[in-house]
């Protein structure tokens, strides 16, 4: 209306008033352009501080990580003396399994430094070298027993203190008493040193072993596995089912108070603290079921229970997005209402079911809360071989490393996070690659 | 691609369900309870699993209160055969214990936990007396502490220095477990409660009211000076270095462990160090407990060996593994005393308490 | 055959079910003039076929797997002498498991007694005698299944709908898994709610202004004062979740509409993902980034301009938490937006739109319902967080709306009461089951509002 009266009215007024008119748009024009180069920045900016955000994080993990994947080890030459370990010559599995392989590091050490005297020096001195060594020693012993009176160079684990010395993070400037290691540890460290016994190797128990109070000997391999079958157990339940509800609630549900039930429940258990579905697997699938406590299985069944709302509600958004044209086309041409949806709209809303269910497993990677009330929580050493044996995941393995007092878990906890990142990252990769296969905008 | 996604779950379901029931039997010793203990536990469990052929023990960490809850809901496999505690059994907890089953619990007392108030290295020291702990952290004080008018009122003072003269004129704050903890419970017992006695009226209220006596010894002030800082102890002090102005209060290991960054302070002019929290001389440090279930032993695998490593000299001595971790050892008639009821599976009697 | 090659037999035979169904369905078309004589296609006679085999013989699986357990050890518990089986049922239990570790090739604790290696001995020859009769019945139903639905197939047999009968059943099933966990979780605090509700009346835990759960630990004991008003704790989740929305929301909705309108297509591709890493940051790493680095520097910044500063301050919470849910927001809105259709902004081009002025006026508007929708998603997610708060909030309960003062959130109060060192009847405990009920209630009311909302405002593009 009022765009036609003004064209008019320039028809009218002149070539004069039109120059203005234009002045005034261009005017316009200037400011529109501002605002649209000022919101452009906005949104540049945003993304940036997002990105800054996860840079300035992982950047943060890395520095604290990066050498967790580095361990000391000290050269031995140890004489597996028979009359320690086997003196009745049986070679009997129970025999060797529970020789005092304690005494032949001590010994070795002794040899190395024989001025060390008293008892309070040995125990300093022993100190030097992992709890683990000995274990070492022993699974040696155990596999080839007929290694018994030999003397083997060994690389065994330094003491998560002396690996701290190593690595910087013990600083020798301070007085004795405030440091771990005393003058006379670093004088028998400095000895090592020049008598290259020291070394820095990639520390493979990070990467192989279970759980242990020993810095040097823990490792993240047991919290990976326990991870995977939960994981397994919570993809495996909440896509189907996630998908097969949000199919069922988008496309065919009618409108009533049922389904309207459905949908609030469904909105509300996405906002359900996660700690609530750890009260929720302690009631039912321990007590009620009775189920093994500390289980994958279980938590897997938490954590799909608790990522489902999510995919629903994602897989639904999915849906929603697919044209209703889609839909109309299929049933013009025949096709039965179940067809129409599984033979068009469902595969075209599956990349953002994708989406949802990507960020529905990277939460439940990463939940710590609800895995505390169904035993997770928990020290354990054994590796898990199955769904049902003891385990902890990742996050769970984090919180407990980030608790314990002992100096050289500070960078072990970084390291655990790095690699629960690497498993994130690949797992988002491999949304990137299904979305830029299967994404298009209508 | 849905039709087989769901095959694929229910067929994955089903290999689960079929894996539940051929695995059902408990091949190893499952354990509960206190995350004070747990550090000490976890270490005995690692060095039991790797010398003996059993299997390495489940520890899991679920506070005192939790564990005993777990280990008193019956006798059976489903259930745990060991909980830690770091504060005594109830006799409530004993009760409910027999309901449900449990009659026979062998306690294992393992050692002492000091509790210290620690600041940043940098920051000035403190030469504290369980008085100025009192006057500082309690959320009633006695009304001119001076002047000996026997009342109470709100805690009044924003300073160390105008708690004693002597103290550093910084504003007091103090980071802390929170109420559900049984440190915190310790620490009220041992450091607040012992300052609040220095009063001669509120000694005598003891014998009076002893609830009124507790209410005014044991309440901690909520005004912002004590920081619930939750049970995080390496939390606890990374904040204190953050903040060289704090006070953290947390077990002796964790100070034994970040020697190099924060300082015990003296309480009642003892530092905390090993020896002297060792022979008493260090007036906060409380003991640290286990309890067994007896009908499990000799029928869960390794109990009983368990038993025997945990109160082995190796482990709990002076010189043994755990003092390593910070544990404070009892001394040798008492560990003597509590390794016999451990090995005699003798059960707990609280009426000696 | 153990289950598990039981499964890999059963699902074999259903696929042959499939191809031999679709013969059928095949042979029978060309005895009556063609496939187009048939009521549905080939494929679904042969997927009609493959349920009936599959199904019956799962169900009996699943039911069989759960009995049989069972059923086992109550059959080798009737054999164990006399005096075992007097003793408590418990007990009974305990020499069971010494049994089953037996069977298993555990290593048993003491000495085999001779019953019990009996009893093991017992047990495995009757698994052996279970496993073949759960074979043959297995086998035997597919066997069934399969020439009840060989005999079907005819061709006014509506095997489509029959399918697709089946299916809606799934999918009605699915559907309502929702309702089964909203229950479980309602019973699973319900109970302990009311009991908490015993010692302290509901209108002081919800209208109470004071809380501060120091009651005794020990019986010996006076914790103090007791109080159990969540008001404080309702008012300090608002708070922190409201700081973490003011970072989220905007950021997150911008980074959205950049990625969607503006970024040239490489740049949103590295740039999406990246931030979804944001978050799947496990909440620990914020929780320590939160305390350690955000905290002091808050905590600096504020004293250098004279305010003071709780070194817990719900601001550095919030912010922290604020950067996980960037993400949620982004990655949600930026669905929604893309589901607008291009037809709408090539009109509003048309009219000589800019094109922040397109996204603005129309495209926003278009997607709010949605967008709306991720928010809410992007609150929730807020309010129960759990371990940023836990780390950087700290305990505190003070009623504040001040951000540079310590506040705590419902979630950290649930974990404290739970995995504390008090007694386990205690109130204390109880209340945390009690805060788990509120914060449920909560957000059932807030969801019901905002899908009113939504449905209310929600367009349907084409």
């Amino acid at each position: 209306m009022s765009n036609t009266s003004n064209a008019k009215r320039e028809k009218g007024a002149g070539s004069k008033t039109a120059s203005r008119a234009m002045d005034k748009v261009h005017a316009s024009l200037r400011k529109r352009y501002r605002a649209e180069k000022r919101f452009r920045a906005y949104g540049l900016i945003s993304v940036v501080v997002g990105i800054l955000f996860l840079v300035v994080l992982m950047a943060s993990i890395l520095a604290k990580g990066y050498p967790a994947f580095r361990q000391t080890f000290i050269t031995l030459d140890v004489y597996l003396d028979p009359g320690v370990i086997d003196p009745e010559g049986s070679r009997d599995a129970e025999v060797l399994r529970l020789a005092d392989y304690n005494r032949l590091v001590r010994g070795s050490l002794q040899i190395i430094f024989p001025d060390a005297s008293g008892r309070t020096e040995r125990r300093k001195l022993v100190a030097l070298v992992s709890n683990g060594a000995p274990f070492q020693i022993q699974g040696l012993v155990m596999e080839d027993p007929s290694l018994v009176g030999q003397t083997l160079t060994l690389e065994v684990p330094a003491s998560g203190d002396l690996d701290m010395l190593m690595k910087g993070r013990i600083d020798r400037s301070l007085p004795e008493s405030e440091r771990r290691l005393s003058d006379l540890q670093i004088g028998w460290v400095d000895t090592l040193i020049e008598q290259g016994r020291i070394h820095k190797r990639w520390n493979k128990a990070l990467m192989t072993r279970g759980d242990s109070r020993d810095p040097e000997m823990a490792g993240i391999w047991g919290a990976v596995k326990g991870s995977f079958y939960m994981l397994v157990v919570t993809l495996l339940l909440s896509f189907p089912i996630g998908v097969a509800a949000a199919v069922y609630l988008d496309e065919f549900a009618p409108r009533n108070r049922w389904t309207d039930l459905i949908e609030i429940n469904i909105n509300n258990l996405a906002a359900v603290p996660s700690i609530v579905f750890g009260l929720l697997g302690l009631a039912v699938f321990l007590n009620f079921f009775g189920m093994p406590r500390s289980a994958p299985l279980v938590g897997g069944l938490v954590l799909a229970v608790m990522t489902l709302p999510t995919v629903i509600i994602s897989s639904r958004a999915a849906l929603t997005s697919v044209p209703p044209s889609i839909r109309e086309a299929a049933l013009g041409m025949g096709a039965s209402k179940m067809q129409a949806t599984f033979h068009h709209v469902v595969p075209l809303a599956i990349p953002g079911m994708l989406t949802g269910t990507i960020i529905g497993m990277a939460r439940a990677l990463g939940e710590s809360a609800p895995l505390l009330m169904i035993g997770m929580v928990a020290f354990i050493v054994d590796v898990p071989q199955g769904f049902m044996d003891p385990a902890t995941a990742l996050p769970v393995q984090i919180y407990l490393w980030a608790d314990s007092p002992e100096r050289a878990f500070v960078e072990r906890t970084s390291a655990a996070i790095l690699v629960l990142l690497a498993f994130l990252i690949a797992m988002n990769a491999l949304a990137i690659y299904l979305r830029r296969r299967f994404e298009r905008r209508w | 691609m849905i039709k087989k996604s769901l095959t694929a779950a229910a067929v994955a379901t089903l290999v689960m369900t079929g894996s539940v029931g051929a695995q059902s039997a408990r091949d190893r010793i499952h354990i509960v309870g206190s995350s004070t203990v747990y550090p000490f536990a976890t270490v005995v469990a690692e060095n039991f699993g790797r010398s003996t052929s059993f299997k390495t023990p489940v520890i899991e960490s679920t506070g005192s209160g939790g564990g005993l809850k777990l280990f008193c809901a019956g006798v059976g496999v489903e259930h745990p055969d060991v909980t830690n505690s770091s504060r005594r059994i109830k006799a409530s907890e004993v009760e409910l214990c027999a309901s449900h089953g449990v009659n026979e619990i062998v306690e294992v007392k393992i050692g002492y936990d000091g509790i210290v108030m620690a600041n940043d290295k940098k920051a000035p020291g403190y030469q504290l007396t369980r008085k100025d702990i009192f006057l500082a952290l309690a959320k009633a004080v006695p009304n001119g502490a001076a002047t000996g008018v026997d009342s109470m009122i709100a805690n009044p003072y924003k300073t160390w220095k105008d708690v004693n003269p002597d103290l550093p004129d910084v504003k007091i704050e103090v980071l802390g477990p929170p109420p559900t903890s049984g440190t915190r419970d310790a620490f009220v017992e041992l450091a607040m409660e012992g300052g609040c006695k220095s009063f001669e009226w509120i000694k005598a209220l003891k014998k009076a009211d002893k609830s009124a006596y507790k209410s005014v010894c044991h309440t901690v002030r909520e005004d912002g000076a004590y920081i619930e800082a939750g049970e995080n102890d390496n939390l606890i002090v990374q904040k204190l270095q953050a903040n060289p102005n704090a006070l953290g209060i947390f077990g002796f290991s964790f100070l034994d462990q970040n020697a190099d960054k924060i300082k015990g302070n003296a309480i009642d002019g003892v530092i905390p160090t090993f020896d002297d929290i060792a022979d008493g001389r260090y007036p906060v440090s409380r003991p640290l407990y286990f309890y067994v279930k007896a009908a499990h032993v000799g029928v869960i695998p390794g109990i009983p060996e368990y038993l025997a490593e945990f109160t082995s000299d190796k482990a709990w001595g002076p010189d043994g593994y755990l003092s390593d971790r910070g544990l404070i050892p009892m001394p040798e008639t008492e560990r003597g005393q509590f390794a016999k009821a451990a090995k005699s599976l003798q059960p707990l009697k609280l009426a000696a308490n | 055959m153990t289950a598990s090659t039981l499964l890999l037999f059963v699902a074999l035979l259903s696929a042959a079910g499939f191809l031999l169904g679709r013969k059928r369905a095949f042979g029978i078309a060309d005895a009556h003039g063609g496939v187009k004589s048939l009521h549905s296609l080939p494929g679904h006679y042969g997927l009609y076929t493959a349920i009936w085999v599959a199904v019956p013989a799962l169900l009996l699986l699943i039911v069989w797997q759960s009995l049989e357990p069972a059923i086992l050890s109550e059959l080798v518990s009737r054999e164990l002498p006399a005096e075992i089986q007097e003793l408590p049922p418990e007990r009974v239990g305990l020499i069971m498991n010494d049994v089953k570790n037996l069977v298993a090739g555990n290593f048993v604790s003491s000495a085999v007694s001779p019953e019990i290696s009996e009893a093991a001995e017992h047990w495995l020859s009757l698994e052996t005698t279970f496993r073949w009769i759960r074979t043959l019945l297995v086998a035997g139903l597919t066997g069934l299944g399969f020439l009840f639905a060989w005999r079907l197939i005819r061709p006014e047999l509506r095997a489509r709908n029959r399918i697709e009968r089946v299916v809606r059943v799934a999918l009605v099933a699915c559907s309502t898994i929702a309702i089964f966990t909203t229950v479980g979780i309602v019973l699973s605090v319900l109970f302990e709610s009311i009991r908490f509700f015993q010692y302290v009346p509901v209108t002081e835990f919800l209208f109470g202004l004071e809380w501060s759960p120091q009651t005794a630990i020990r019986e010996d004991q006076v914790g103090g004062s007791g109080a159990f008003g969540a008001v404080p704790l309702f008012a300090g989740t608002l708070l922190i979740a409201g700081i973490a929305m003011l970072v989220a929301a905007p950021i997150g909705l911008m980074t959205a509409i950049y990625l969607s309108e503006y970024a040239p297509r490489a740049v949103r591709s590295v740039a999406k993902p990246l931030l979804e890493i944001l978050a799947g940051i496990p909440t620990v790493v914020y929780g320590f980034f939160a305390a350690l680095v955000v905290a002091p520097e808050i905590r600096g910044f504020g004293e250098s301009l004279g305010l003071s500063v709780a070194s817990e301050s719900a601001l550095a919470a919030g912010l922290v938490m604020g950067v996980m849910i960037i993400p949620f927001v982004s990655s949600l809105s930026d669905d929604v937006i893309n589901a607008v259709p291009q037809a709408m902004r090539d009109g509003a081009y048309a009219l000589g739109a800019t094109k922040s002025e397109t996204t603005r006026q129309v495209i926003f508007p278009a997607a709010l319902p949605g967008i709306v929708g991720g928010l809410l998603l992007a609150v929730s997610r807020a309010i129960g967080e759990t371990m940023i708060v836990v780390m950087a909030a700290g305990l505190s309960a003070n009623l504040t709306a001040n951000p540079l003062e310590a506040v705590t959130t419902v979630t950290v109060q649930i974990v404290t009461l739970l995995v504390g060192d008090q007694e386990f009847d205690s109130p204390k405990t109880l209340a945390a089951f009690a805060l788990g009920l509120v914060l449920f209630v909560a957000t059932l009311i807030l969801n019901v509002i905002a899908l009113t909302v939504v449905r209310k405002y929600r367009e349907q593009y084409e």
